[in-house]
């Protein structure tokens, strides 16, 4: 009882805290909306167009794996592709088509990717001077003959088939990953960072004072160990819910997701119980913090998708609780269920076990000093 | 002014002694930049797509194919062509991820194509490298698309009324040159490598801590009643201000200077051009300095700046893109990144990588501007930033 009083009073702290506030709340959904804008729906290369007729731009744009962006003049363009703003641009003259591509295989690979629409843009036009030549006709009755017999003509083409499982799923929306991935980077990261609350209170000597009063140090521990992982658990629901109203995020099958978010709670906050009893300075925690806090983050894919990594470091990965996490909400992004996801539930309690384990022992002797 | 820099020197020896400012300002951006290189230096660029090509026609049309097009496209360096003897080993390698996709030429192709029936090559991609699928899809369609504008350059000539045998027609649309050639134009590249651009971001992003640690020391001596003191002495409020802006600069420059020096060393950071990045630095420390000294000044105790300046760090940071790249954005948000000290500095340091030394000038009189108008702003609060 004593517990769930001291786990109390750090949450009340940390609604006290405005800044803390901040960064409990508002960072989490400015970087989910900055992420989603910018990596949002996997990433679909810009094309940057100045010029060209309807029908080559309708075609430009029915290419699924480009977005196409009109830009007002060549020297924009240019200025825009040096800088990566778009990934090549087309300048389109009646008389020739410029392709505008940066000299690194990003640059070279979209040159492919839009040489089929431009050949197929030159053929039509191709067609149409043929015909005009060798018929009379003028050259817009041409093309509208083109046009009208292209479907008839027995087509030569190109079949594609997909195969192996998709680890974005098609129905995904443009900010789920970035938000799963952003819940659980600031979920640890904040969880961390608080624990300079758990340092405070040992510094100013609270802790000692509560030692003298009739409640035992395994209270005082278990109730510091609950404040953390209450921090972590609200600010976990506050996301969640918050990017669901706001972006429309979908985190999947509701159970799943609530036990996956009350799991890594409880290992983020066994995470902060430890560094709040193993470092005497807020600052020393602080730095440890950040440094923990986004390098975990960043190894356990929660800035650039797991599935992007190289086999080695993807093994490495899984020393992270993220990286499990992250892993787990993938599945149920998959449509996967509470079963599916058992697993990782499993590894994260684990994680849980340890740290509360390691944390609580630490904090017992820190207590009195 | 000789008070100014008699105060600045003072805190500088005070700040030599500071742990906490080699903490914040080197151990730990360079450790973050070790861990970041380390989890995402593999992703630098994209390496090329790998394909494979299987040959079941062994006919003119896939000769054509795997002779010339595959091997023009590798020509650029962006994809890797292997054969493969069968279709289930193609299969295969597209569903272990070898591949991001096989083309796949069936037994009848050539006979198809030259008998004017529909006929087609199969791409099978994998279904998490849907570039690399496209990027081939577009390879083997260009191809069949010159096959098939021969068709329909017939087929409409014919329906204009055109009174020539087709296979003459068909000689001669084959013949017809392009009447809108793609000429290529490569740009420069005004971007840093992934190495370069999160150290850059890492050193950036903490300046807007390090530079805290001088400034802020105005609300300390306030709260040690030293201040006080200094204020009963002979000189100039504005004196003391300055005092204390001046040893956030130095400390900026220092430490900016040794974290160019060790991400190089470390890490293998390509900066770019050392008088680029020196007039880069320059500028930015002193629009950091002036930023923070707007936060601290409003703020009544240390514990509050450190917050606040915390708050501003972090929004303008992700904002201008230290923990991402932020370039394809575009919106209001990139309109909003334009109120970013940061990413004007990242953007100095890309059109540094390609460009002269001149072309960091429009990101130095943007952090030159920031710079004077935060600093010119904390100095018109002088009053109330050395009140008791």
């Amino acid at each position: 009882m004593k517990a769930l009083a001291i786990a109390g009073v750090n949450l009340r702290r940390m609604f006290r805290d405005r800044v803390g506030l901040f960064f409990l709340f508002v960072l989490p959904f400015l970087l989910v909306l900055v992420l989603g804008a910018a990596f949002g729906g996997g990433v679909t290369p810009k094309l940057g167009v100045v010029g060209g007729d309807a029908h080559l731009l309708d075609a430009l744009r029915a290419d699924r794996a480009l977005q196409v962006e009109t830009s007002a003049d060549d020297a924009a363009l240019r200025t825009a592709v040096e800088r990566g703003e778009v990934s090549a641009g087309l300048v389109v003259t009646p008389t020739e088509v410029r392709l505008l591509t940066r000299p690194d295989q990003g640059g070279q690979q979209m040159r492919l990717a839009v040489d089929d629409v431009l050949a197929r843009e030159s053929a039509r036009l191709a067609a149409a001077r043929f015909t005009s030549t060798q018929t009379g006709v003028d050259q817009s009755a041409a093309l509208a003959v083109v046009d009208s017999v292209v479907d008839a003509v027995p087509p030569v083409s190109v079949e594609v088939t997909t195969s192996g499982r998709s680890a974005f799923p098609g129905s995904a929306g443009r900010f789920d990953t970035s938000a799963s991935t952003q819940l659980l980077l600031f979920v640890f990261l904040t969880a961390l960072t608080g624990s300079a609350a758990l340092v405070e209170t040992r510094r100013l000597g609270v802790s000692r004072r509560m030692l003298a009063t009739p409640t035992t140090s395994t209270a005082i521990v278990l109730g510091e160990g609950l404040g953390r992982v209450a921090v972590a658990l609200v600010q976990g629901v506050v996301i969640v819910a918050g990017t669901s109203l706001l972006f429309g995020v979908r985190w999947g099958d509701p159970i799943a997701a609530g036990v996956l978010l009350l799991v890594f709670a409880l290992v983020a906050g066994g995470a902060g119980m430890v560094l709040g009893a193993v470092f005497r300075t807020e600052q020393q925690v602080g730095a440890a913090a950040l440094m923990l806090g986004i390098g975990f983050a960043a190894l356990g894919g929660s800035m650039v998708p797991l599935e992007l990594f190289g086999d080695t470091v993807r093994t490495i990965a899984l020393v992270t609780p993220h990286a499990w996490a992250n892993n787990a909400f993938a599945e149920l992004a998959r449509h996967g269920g509470l079963v599916d996801v058992l697993p990782e539930i499993g590894v994260l309690a684990g994680y849980a076990v340890v740290l509360f384990a390691f944390g609580a022992w630490r904090l017992h002797r820190s207590l009195s000093r | 002014m000789r008070h100014a820099v008699l105060i600045a020197a003072k805190d500088l020896r005070e700040r030599a002694r500071d742990k906490s400012v080699f903490l914040f300002g080197l151990l730990l951006p360079l450790g973050l930049v070790l861990v970041l290189n380390l989890v995402l230096g593999d992703l630098s660029g994209s390496s090329p797509f790998r394909y494979v090509v299987v040959d079941d026609d062994h006919g003119p049309v896939a000769v054509a194919f795997v002779e010339h097009v595959l091997p023009a496209a590798e020509e650029s360096g962006a994809v890797e062509v292997r054969t493969a003897a069968t279709t289930d080993e193609a299969r295969r390698l597209v569903a272990d991820g070898e591949v991001s996709a096989a083309f796949l030429l069936p037994a009848d192709l050539s006979t198809d194509v030259l008998s004017g029936t529909a006929a087609a090559i199969e791409v099978v991609g994998d279904v998490n490298a849907p570039l690399g699928t496209e990027v081939a899809r577009s390879i083997a369609a260009s191809f069949t698309d010159g096959l098939h504008s021969t068709r329909v350059a017939v087929a409409a000539a014919v329906r204009a009324g055109s009174a020539l045998d087709p296979a003459e027609l068909a000689r001669l649309a084959a013949a017809e040159p392009d009447p809108r050639p793609v000429v290529d134009d490569p740009t420069e590249r005004r971007e840093l490598d992934t190495t370069t651009y999160y150290a850059a971001g890492m050193v950036v992003f903490f300046l807007f801590f390090t530079v805290q640690f001088g400034i802020t020391s105005l609300l300390d001596e306030r709260h040690d009643g030293t201040l006080a003191r200094l204020l009963a002495a002979p000189l100039r409020p504005s004196s003391i201000l300055v005092g204390k802006l001046l040893t956030s600069v130095a400390v900026g420059w220092v430490s900016t200077a040794l974290l160019v020096v060790g991400t190089t060393l470390l890490v293998g950071a390509r900066w770019g051009n050392p008088l680029g990045v020196a007039l880069l630095v320059a500028v930015c420390v002193p629009a950091a300095t002036g930023t923070v000294a707007v936060v601290s000044v409003l703020a009544r105790t240390a514990a509050q700046a450190s917050g606040w300046q915390a708050v501003v760090a972090v929004t303008l940071g992700s904002l201008g893109g230290t923990f991402f790249p932020v370039a394809q954005v575009g919106g209001a948000l990139a309109a909003a990144a334009g109120f970013s000290p940061h990413q004007w500095f990242l953007r100095g340091l890309a059109d540094l990588s390609a460009g002269e030394v001149s072309a960091v000038l429009p990101s130095v009189a943007a952090l030159g501007g920031f710079a004077v108008l935060t600093i010119g702003a904390a100095l018109l609060m002088t009053k109330k930033a050395v009140a008791l």
